[in-house]
């Protein structure tokens, strides 16, 4: 098994939010808390509008890792980054490590007194005995211990959101972009990491013929 | 006489009882994460701890995504 990772093809996403409404209503997430959101960007621009879908990239050095006081997460053999919430003292330094916003904070009491961390699982519960009582109210539901994918992809109607190994994400995602000639580029990887997109992707200047 | 004897004997036990205070600081080793060991993903009674077959499982339903090897 290679790593869990999520892709979001902006070529298809139509921002129904259907990953949003999925991913709540799987693990009952309360009120304020969101952990996958789509963002939008150029809206309303024609032929410029681009939506991806955003969460916990489970990255494979977390930068949320490196800076937690408490040392509440671990990465599973999957790849996929949980936290320990008994140990989380809600301090909010993950929050500013993330570069995608993942980590979230539920209003725990008066005063806007924060609770703690809360954010996308891939679906894999935490620390507890799998889809017990105990997981289920502290981190949701454990679809990958049912040998299912998150729920948010598997809900996606476009399919722009796809979850799962890796490696079969790549040869879907290769399949797709020769089908349709374009797009080769996970659209955003330049704005979020200040690269210019492969010169492959741009159309080819013509040839001036003297 | 007995009375204030008892007195003290109980406000000097009341008065000490602060000193017994526990450490509040959680041990941090760098690199190591202080979590509670998690299950592993097939270690259930569905899967009964044959990796194999999670792994197969997982790999069938991530194929399903790619709708160009459904029929239609």
């Amino acid at each position: 098994m290679a790593r869990m990772k999520f892709i979001c093809d902006a070529e298809r996403c139509i921002e129904c939010n259907g990953c949003v409404t999925a991913c709540k209503n799987e693990h009952d997430v309360p009120w304020g808390v969101n952990r996958r959101r789509v963002v939008t960007l150029n809206d309303g621009i024609v032929g410029a509008e681009r939506s991806i879908s955003v969460a916990c990239m489970h990255c494979s050095d977390a930068p949320c890792k490196a800076v937690c006081p408490v040392n509440c997460f671990y990465t599973t053999d999957d790849g996929v980054v949980l936290h320990d919430k008994d140990l989380c003292i809600g301090c909010g330094y993950c929050f500013y490590a993330c570069p995608f916003g993942a980590p979230q904070f539920p209003q725990a009491g008066a005063f806007g007194l924060r609770g703690k961390m809360d954010k996308c699982t891939f679906c894999a519960g935490g620390p507890e005995k799998d889809n017990t009582k105990g997981e289920i109210e502290k981190y949701g539901r454990n679809r990958l211990a049912e040998g299912k994918l998150p729920a948010c992809a598997e809900m996606c109607s476009t399919k722009a959101l796809l979850a799962g190994d890796g490696d079969v994400l790549s040869d879907i995602y290769r399949e797709r972009v020769m089908r349709r000639g374009r797009g080769g580029d996970l659209w955003g990887h330049a704005t979020a990491y200040g690269v210019k997109a492969a010169t492959s992707q741009q159309p080819a200047p013509t040839q001036q013929k003297s | 006489m007995l009375k204030a004897k008892i007195f003290c004997a109980i406000s000097a036990v009341l008065l000490v009882s602060a000193c017994g205070e526990k450490p509040q600081t959680v041990s941090v080793k760098p690199g190591q994460s202080a979590a509670k060991p998690d299950d592993k993903p097939y270690q259930n009674d569905q899967f009964k701890g044959n990796k194999v077959e999670w792994e197969k499982t997982l790999r069938a339903r991530a194929d399903n995504q790619n709708e160009y090897k459904r029929v239609n």
